[in-house]
């Protein structure tokens, strides 16, 4: 009984899970296979695994292939050292008015929508933009930020560590709230500082929280697209197109679907394929402290 | 917070439960509503502001009882890909809008329907026909077309020494007008040029080479003639007019202009209606795309059109394409175009309106269509045009001279048409 009036609660999402992400997912490996456009819908035709051997011999998906690895290996580390960081800091005895502002003001950018996050931060990018100006103020010279093809990634890579890091602030803060204070004491009564008490009793502590965090922001920072779609379209010179964008070219501007759909494939094994890797490290880790 | 007994909260969860499924219901059956009057209600989907192009609708209800027009506004950014899932989905408007670089993928791929019987008695009345032909059909009718000028601030001519009634009319005079701008400072810019972002580099590129004579397709569409000795020649002129320019997205580079930074620009016409309203005091003004010397080239620009299509599986097409008549016809185009000020009508004559004798800027949008060029009609001209953009990018990044940017783009342009490796294979774009 309690089952099947659960499953009735349960049914609205089921139902708009199944119909909306469900059935596209199974929908597109089909349509990897065809070479289909929505405008000669009833033309289909059935092209086996061509798709996915384009995609591997295109150079502009090795390249944003490229780009994407680069964001990602490039802002999970710094996002990740940052949260500890700010979680560390923020749990430290402040008064209280202090603690909320700075807990809140970190986690603002994780509720503000990314398009908004992205416009405000091409202003600051922009010639006669903010940072620019404090550039100048500083005696420096201006610099090209998204137009520069050997920063525009960067600059979008410092902008997403900004948006996200409050986020796993907060995870952190819950991590932290899960170690007991009787092995600070103990650490404490064995002559641990700061650092050996991090070392020993808050890392090992927080290993778990950690490699929760590494899972899924790999898993967000490889489908990076709002951010490059709003900024800089994935110029110039294609230096900041990732493998997200490219297939929304190859759909939605190409109206390649079959194309795109296998390049969202080949996207989804790579991820698959890092997230179970770190899924096994996580299994294998918690073996270790349970 | 107390929580609220069980019961209310049941009954509240089979509330808004109930409420979310009946209002689906009414949304679905909202769709198959037919007034009882024998009303027709034809859809219509656009891009304009709604308060500019209402009132002409209404107008058009008024003279044609029997006929209600729902309105959607689409936009810019996600608009094709609505239009798209629609046609898939058997869900396409009645009368559409279309842009002219997506009008022979459309054309191409029979989703619309033929207007050739509606269209013929009115090919000499307007121009940019061109984009809606395919296989001697016709598939579209031009309700407004857009092009791009040379926009110049006055008070910057005076100041660098220049004759703000003399703008520049040749490349010579055009390089040595931003020049002698961009000495002024730091701060200014002798030229505003578009860099860092997609479907508008090529844009202000070709009307260089257009107007040297240089051509993008060979007559038959079958091949590249991108590599010539006019285009290399219009890109290394280009390339030495960005030395003395700002390189900067469409919004940087405008807004540049309004506050005085940029000598000059080649922009469009939504300009004039902008500086107007954030610039009012701006001593600016238009002038011809110049050309390559006084005894050779053309003023060329690039032109551009919407058309105003049907599709194959609308139910009214009869009336969609009377709307479509009404909306081109040269008093209402204009009156479209006085309230955007981005386009002029595609009627022919439609410049002996008191509006643009009163407004010359207006006029010179006009005029400057006379010697606009419009893309190639390609069913795969995006694919082409992320060619061209791309050989324009690397020139003005200095990662390959111009004779080189040419050629490769000639070659990737010549693999997209063979259907060889490389870019990408012929297919789905509804090729020919």
């Amino acid at each position: 009984m309690r089952g099947r009036s659960a499953l009735l609660f349960l049914s609205p999402f089921l139902a708009s899970f199944a119909v909306f992400s469900l059935f596209p997912l199974a929908a597109s490996l089909a349509l990897s296979c065809f070479d289909w456009s929505p405008l000669t819908a009833d033309r289909a035709v059935f092209v086996g695994l061509d798709h996915y051997a384009r995609a591997l011999r295109e150079p502009r998906f090795w390249g944003a292939l490229k780009n994407t690895f680069v964001f990602v290996a490039g802002t999970i580390p710094v996002t990740t050292t940052l949260a500890l960081g700010l979680a560390l800091l923020v749990r430290r005895p402040l008064p209280t008015p202090l603690r909320t502002l700075f807990r809140s003001g970190f986690f603002v950018p994780s509720v503000v929508s990314m398009v908004v996050i992205s416009l405000i931060w091409k202003n600051l990018y922009a010639p006669f933009g903010g940072l620019n100006r404090f550039l100048a103020l500083v005696g420096l010279p201006a610099q090209r930020w998204l137009l520069d093809p050997d920063l525009a990634l960067a600059a979008i890579m410092a902008m997403d560590v900004w948006a996200s890091v409050g986020y796993y602030m907060i995870l952190y803060l819950a991590g932290l709230a899960t170690i007991p204070d009787e092995l600070y004491e103990a650490a404490a009564l064995d002559g641990a500082g700061f650092w050996g008490r991090l070392r020993h009793v808050t890392w090992p502590g927080l290993k778990p929280m950690t490699l929760f965090i590494l899972v899924v922001n790999t898993m967000r920072s490889f489908q990076i697209f709002v951010e490059v779609f709003v900024m800089t379209g994935g110029g110039p010179l294609r230096a900041t197109e990732t493998v997200v964008l490219y297939l929304y070219d190859a759909a939605f501007h190409h109206f390649q679907m079959g194309y795109a759909s296998a390049v969202a494939y080949l996207l989804f094994a790579i991820l698959a394929v890092f997230s179970l890797l770190e899924l096994r490290w996580l299994r294998s880790e918690q073996r270790v402290l349970l | 917070m107390r929580r609220l007994p069980r019961q209310v909260q049941i009954a509240l969860t089979i509330a808004v439960t109930g409420a979310a499924a009946a209002l689906l219901l009414f949304v679905a059956c909202d769709r198959d509503r037919k007034s009882a009057a024998g009303e027709t209600t034809l859809t219509f989907w656009q891009f304009w502001r709604t308060e500019w192009i209402r009132p002409l609708l209404d107008r058009f209800e008024s003279e044609h009882p029997g006929i209600r027009v729902e309105l959607q506004q689409l936009t810019w950014q996600s608009g094709l890909e609505k239009i798209e899932a629609a046609v898939a989905a058997g869900l396409q408007p009645d009368l559409c809008e279309l842009g002219s670089t997506w009008m022979p993928r459309f054309a191409a791929s029979q989703v619309l329907a033929d207007l050739t019987d509606a269209a013929e008695p009115m090919v000499k009345d307007y121009r940019q026909w061109e984009p809606a032909r395919h296989g001697g059909r016709i598939y579209g009718l031009p309700w407004v077309v857009g092009t791009r000028a040379l926009f110049y601030n006055r008070a910057l001519f005076r100041q660098a020494g220049l004759d703000p009634d003399h703008p520049p009319l040749t490349w010579d005079e055009l390089v040595t007008a931003a020049t002698r701008i961009d000495a002024l400072g730091p701060e200014i810019h002798g030229f505003g040029l578009n860099a860092g972002e997609r479907y508008v580099l090529f844009k202000k590129f070709m009307p260089f080479a257009w107007g040297n004579g240089g051509e993008i397709l060979t007559p038959d569409h079958k091949r590249s003639a991108f590599d010539s000795k006019a285009n290399v020649e219009a890109l290394a002129f280009y390339k030495r007019l960005a030395e003395s320019a700002l390189a900067e997205k469409q919004d940087v580079i405008d807004q540049a202009f309004m506050d005085g930074r940029i000598g000059m620009m080649i922009s469009g016409a939504w300009n004039l209606r902008t500086i107007a309203e954030q610039a009012p005091s701006l001593d600016f003004d238009v002038a011809l795309v110049p050309r390559p010397a006084t005894d050779r080239g053309t003023h060329a620009s690039f032109a551009g059109a919407e058309f105003l299509v049907s599709f194959a599986r609308s139910a009214h097409t009869r009336e969609a394409i009377e709307l479509a008549r009404f909306l081109m016809r040269s008093d209402n185009a204009v009156a479209l175009c006085r309230a955007a000020r981005s386009v002029q009508p595609a009627a022919r004559g439609a410049e002996e309106d008191p509006y643009y004798r009163e407004n010359p800027r207006d006029r010179l949008f006009v005029t400057q269509l006379e010697t606009a060029v419009a893309p190639p009609p390609h069913p795969r001209w995006v694919e082409i045009e992320e060619i061209l953009d791309t050989a324009v990018e690397e020139t003005l990044y200095g990662r390959r001279a111009p004779a080189a940017a040419v050629q490769a783009a000639s070659a990737s342009i010549d693999a997209l048409l063979g259907g060889g490796g490389g870019g990408g294979r012929a297919g789905s774009g509804g090729g020919r």
